[in-house]
């Protein structure tokens, strides 16, 4: 059973209120709230813990000590969060200079292993992490956020400035491009 | 299997994934990290956007010089706002483009100084009322050079604007005659002779065509004068104290 913790919602709002003056406890539950899913979120795009610790904790630094930065204009808070998140993620494989792939619908992957032979039950939880960091960008942000972090469409949707029905179409190209990481994982 | 159930089967397993604990190491850091910055953040002024400093400023800014204006509108030649009633009428006169309204605006604006002027003597304010008097030949003058200009080019839009200039300053001519009837002052007396002398003049010269000539033989508002000569004696004569 998965446990992140209280999902984002609504009433972060008199926490940000009450933590812009300076109210501790509230800091503390809003810090409760988001930690948890960040380091999930990081450590699952990037796959190491120390990275994961260390990028989890400066964007929770950034979103609770620079909300004279956040606007609520449309963009909760949750998005605000996860979008820090995001952008130290990409900053940090600026920094280790790591490639952007080449989306994998479009790569030549091996037909040698048919895609009912993927035996899902047989995977173990790094092996589908390890194939998620093989897709683009965009996908694993979906796949991360609407599988790992328990999103809605929607709130996917807010995070990553998309519609719903484009976050929908990325999803399934997303699955789609997994069952072929994984295919070509099997057949090597 | 179909594609769509095998995706589905796939995002259960993806589902199915344990999230990962972080070190409580680690989560104690990052809070000692955020306390601190939450203490210090709080104890920050908030910032201002410079962009709503500058469009609050620039409103305010509107709002002042709009206010400004309007008050200034009815002001008086010994106010404050009397010189922001000049420039205002200075923006005014560059809007003005066509012959005709050039005439309306300068015959509206001697209407004004003649208004001022009378002010100005009922407060005994002599020197100002001089300027105002001044002032009001000036638009005068401005306008006869209009009527000239005009009658090099449309002789029947010339004659209209004579007409609107001779009939304004037979106006002018009853209020300054009024106003000389009832003032003492001889410095006073000596100003409204001269503006009533000059806005005659102003008339003459519309009156002569562009080369000099005597384009129009009608009438000056003034009886005992000719049209085109120099009056054998004063037209308004001051009267006696």
């Amino acid at each position: 059973m998965r446990d992140l913790g209280k999902a984002p919602s609504e009433d972060d709002r008199p926490l940000i209120e009450r933590v812009r003056k300076g109210d501790q406890d509230a800091a503390r539950t809003l810090y409760e709230r988001y930690f948890d899913r960040i380091y999930n979120y990081v450590y699952a795009r990037l796959g190491r813990v120390e990275d994961a610790e260390d990028l989890a904790i400066d964007t929770m630094t950034r979103s609770l000590t620079r909300l004279d930065l956040f606007q609520d204009q449309g963009v909760g808070f949750s998005s605000w969060v996860y979008r820090i998140a995001h952008n130290a993620t990409i900053d940090h494989y600026r920094r280790s200079g790591k490639v952007t792939l080449v989306p994998l619908e479009n790569a030549i992957l091996p037909q040698t292993v048919d895609p009912a032979e993927v035996a899902l039950e047989q995977l173990s939880n790094e092996d589908l992490r390890a194939a998620l960091r093989d897709l683009t960008d965009e996908q694993q942000q979906v796949l991360i956020l609407r599988f790992f972090q328990d999103l809605t469409a929607a709130q996917v949707a807010d995070i990553m400035g998309k519609s719903v029905g484009a976050v929908q179409a990325l999803q399934h190209r997303a699955l789609g491009s997994l069952e072929r990481a994984l295919q070509g994982r099997a057949a090597n | 299997m179909p594609e769509a159930r095998r995706l589905e089967a796939l995002a259960e397993r993806l589902r199915a994934v344990d999230p990962i604990a972080p070190s409580p190491g680690a989560k104690i850091r990052g809070w000692n990290l955020v306390l601190a910055g939450v203490t210090q953040s709080a104890t920050r002024r908030p910032r201002v956007s410079v962009t709503r400093l500058v469009l609050a400023a620039a409103a305010a800014g509107v709002l002042l010089v709009a206010g400004a204006l309007a008050a200034s509108a009815d002001s008086l030649p010994d106010s404050a706002l009397y010189p922001l009633k000049g420039a205002w009428e200075h923006v005014r006169g560059t809007l003005a483009f066509s012959p005709s309204d050039k005439l309306a605006f300068h015959l509206e604006l001697s209407q004004t100084r003649l208004a001022e002027a009378e002010a100005m003597i009922a407060r005994h304010r002599i020197d100002l009322a001089g300027r105002a008097l001044d002032a009001l030949d000036n638009e005068l003058d401005d306008a006869a050079q209009l009527v000239q200009t005009a009658k090099q080019n449309d002789l029947a839009a010339a004659a209209d604007m004579e007409s609107r200039l001779r009939q304004a300053i037979a106006t002018h001519e009853l209020q300054l005659s009024g106003l000389q009837g009832q003032v003492t002052n001889p410095t006073a007396l000596d100003a409204i002779s001269r503006a009533r002398d000059r806005a005659v003049a102003a008339l003459q010269a519309a009156e002569k065509g562009p080369n000099g000539k005597n384009g129009n033989p009608s009438p000056s508002p003034n009886d005992g004068r000719s049209s085109g000569g120099e009056p054998a004696t004063s037209p308004h004569p001051t009267p006696k104290h």
